[in-house]
């Protein structure tokens, strides 16, 4: 059976501009993620994982090369057309969780879902359930700072996965979990993928994280060293 | 797209993630409404009642008078005023009273002395409290009973310097309208003491026949109708009115043109009123503009995450605005509930302040009442809504367009 390629990088290369020098995040780095994949980015510090994330989750785009994301290449896309690209076909979860303070699980989690104008019936459906497989139900009515650490990341998980994305970017999603609450995470993730066909790309320095992803994509100043499998 | 009510919601909230600093800033608001209705309530009532009170001097708040009347105040320069125009000028709603009336300058004499004084002929049948303010202050006597009577009632001090009291004679001479002197013996009536010298030291009432007899008019002949009105603010318009209904040299003239110091007086209390409230909001404003304008740059992390997530430049500057909108309310509905009590009580008794101004002070010839009313105009309560509520939504513009230039990476990463 084919499987869609989700993301395809192509000599991409990205260079900041500082002030009196430059600073080569990604030198020519192709990759592709194919539909329904658990791969990890990783790598030491300043290698280049945030900026890859950053470049398929059409928050930048590349100084050369090309990033094509659901057969669309953000190089070509207006700022207007990458926002709708993200509110529709890219989920994000941050290392800090950033969910909105003033909103209560419920609404942060079905928030891409109603900027995405689904009807309220369905937003309440898919995400009351989504809340049951991460294990958070009876807690729909709470605000952020009323739940841990970890139910919140599992919050910003159901608010990235909500909408069913073609892709689910993770920044470093356990790096402020203790490790109990981030195998639990984890176990939740690759249960989404396994089940939900959900494809998860992760940036990672957790070992837990690598251990756990089906495919590695090592990152050393900006350029693919290797890859597993 | 989210809905309205969901940013709306969303923006709700977010004004009171720092409920002290939003307390502030509807406190500032309170404070600048409150000044506001102050102000403009003093000023709308005070001017009114000046307005209202010179009228009663004499003018009225319209006046039906000859072209040359207003520069050359002569008793040659007289208008016809008929019943069909009087009645034309009553059927108007905005029109209280009309009445014709006789005015200019005449000499006083008795055994004692002579005087030169302002001569008033009114015709007491239509005339009284709401037309003549002074007609409520006789002292000694009465105000003689028809306008064929052959008395007069007279400022009290003015009878005291010529050395006549109730029922003696005195001597009226004037110039008639074909410019010859005449003259007429009348008996002393009433006596009025009002404590404004001009009235009392240099006024005569004359009744309206006799004096037509005297300076030898026809019967709808007199130099003035003076118009009142119900409301001092239609004079513009019962002035247009009327003008369509005089011919030449009959012209409508309104109390501004009348009493030309006591407009600019108004005019330039009013401009400076206006620039004091104007710097009063333009502060209202800049604690407003600062309230949002620190919210903001407080999100910036979290307008990173909305842009990631999917909102748009457009619905971040949307969501600000909606947090200035419901600022304006909220700092409105607070201001109509703390107002209006403290409100309604100044405007109840008003503001003393007879211990701050001389007794008989006069302004344009218009006595200063000691006791300052208020009572706001209610169009301008609307305008100080909306300059309060424009101007909150104004103060939000710079920050919710700071809102819509959130750079996600940056924002995020910082």
């Amino acid at each position: 059976m084919h499987t869609p390629t989700i993301v395809r990088m192509s000599n991409v290369t990205r260079v900041y501009k500082q002030s009196s020098f430059e600073v080569r995040a990604l030198d020519d780095l192709s990759l592709e993620v194919q539909s329904g994949e658990f791969t990890a980015l990783t790598g030491p510090s300043g290698s280049g994982k945030t900026t890859a994330l950053n470049l398929i989750g059409a928050l930048d785009v590349p100084t050369s090369g090309t990033v094509f994301v659901d057969d669309k290449d953000l190089g070509q896309m207006s700022q207007h057309a990458r926002s709708e690209l993200r509110k529709r076909r890219i989920g994000f979860v941050f290392q800090a969780y950033n969910l909105i303070p003033v909103l209560t699980v419920f609404e942060n989690a079905e928030l891409v879902l109603r900027l995405q104008g689904v009807p309220s019936a369905t937003r309440k459906e898919r995400v009351m359930a989504l809340l049951d497989d991460v294990g958070l139900s009876g807690l729909h009515g709470r605000r952020p700072n009323e739940i841990s650490g970890g139910q919140q990341q599992r919050v910003a998980i159901v608010r990235a996965i909500a909408s069913e994305p073609a892709v689910t970017l993770a920044d470093e999603p356990t790096a402020n979990l203790d490790s109990t609450t981030a195998e639990q995470l984890l176990d939740i993730m690759q249960k989404l993928n396994e089940e939900r066909g959900v494809t998860f790309i992760f940036s990672t320095h957790d070992p837990r994280v690598m251990a756990r992803a089906k495919r590695t994509i090592h990152l050393v100043d900006g350029r693919a060293q290797q890859a597993s499998p | 797209m989210p809905s309205s009510i969901s940013l709306a919601r969303l923006a709700w909230r977010n004004i009171w993630r720092n409920t002290r600093r939003t307390l502030l800033t509807l406190a500032g608001i309170v404070f600048g409404v409150f000044f506001a209705v102050l102000t403009t309530g003093l000023a709308d009532a005070t001017y009114g009642d000046m307005i209202n009170y010179a009228a009663k001097m004499g003018v009225g708040h319209v006046s039906i008078e000859h072209e040359q009347f207003i520069e050359a105040p002569s008793l040659e320069h007289t208008v016809q005023i008929d019943e069909a125009l009087q009645k034309a000028t009553r059927e108007d709603a905005r029109v209280a009273h009309v009445s014709r009336r006789i005015s200019g300058a005449v000499l006083v004499a008795t055994a004692d002395g002579n005087q030169g004084v302002s001569m008033m002929a009114i015709d007491p049948a239509n005339e009284g409290e709401e037309t003549l303010l002074f007609l409520d202050e006789i002292s000694e006597g009465a105000l003689f009973a028809r306008a064929e009577d052959r008395t007069v009632t007279m400022g009290s001090a003015l009878a005291q310097n010529l050395g006549v009291g109730l029922k003696n004679k005195v001597v009226v001479t004037a110039t008639s309208k074909s410019g010859d002197i005449v003259t007429a013996m009348y008996r002393v009536s009433g006596l009025i003491t009002t404590g404004a010298p001009s009235i009392d030291r240099g006024l005569i009432i004359l009744p309206l026949a006799a004096a037509q007899d005297l300076l030898g008019y026809e019967p709808d002949e007199v130099t003035a109708a003076a118009v009142y009105l119900h409301d001092h603010r239609d004079a513009d318009a019962v002035t247009q009115r009327l003008a369509g209904l005089t011919d030449a040299p009959s012209v409508a003239v309104d109390w501004k043109q009348s009493q030309p110091e006591l407009a600019s007086f108004i005019s330039m209390k009013e401009v400076s009123g206006v620039i004091v409230q104007a710097l009063v909001m333009v502060m209202l404003a800049a604690g407003i503009f600062n309230t949002i304008f620190v919210s903001v740059m407080e999100r910036r992390h979290e307008f990173g995450v909305l842009r990631a997530i999917g909102f748009s430049p457009t619905e971040l500057f949307r969501m600000v605005n909606w947090e200035s909108f419901w600022i304006a309310c909220a700092g409105l509905l607070a201001s109509a509930l703390l107002v209006t009590f403290p409100y309604l009580k100044i405007a109840e008794s008003g503001l003393d302040y007879s211990k701050l101004i001389e007794p008989g002070m006069e302004v344009s010839g218009v006595a200063m009442d000691p006791i300052m009313s208020i009572g706001i105009y209610p169009v301008n309560l609307l305008i100080i809504i909306a300059v309060v509520f424009l101007g909150t939504m104004t103060a939000g513009l710079i920050p919710a367009w700071r809102a819509s230039r959130t750079e996600p990476i940056e924002a995020i990463h910082r």
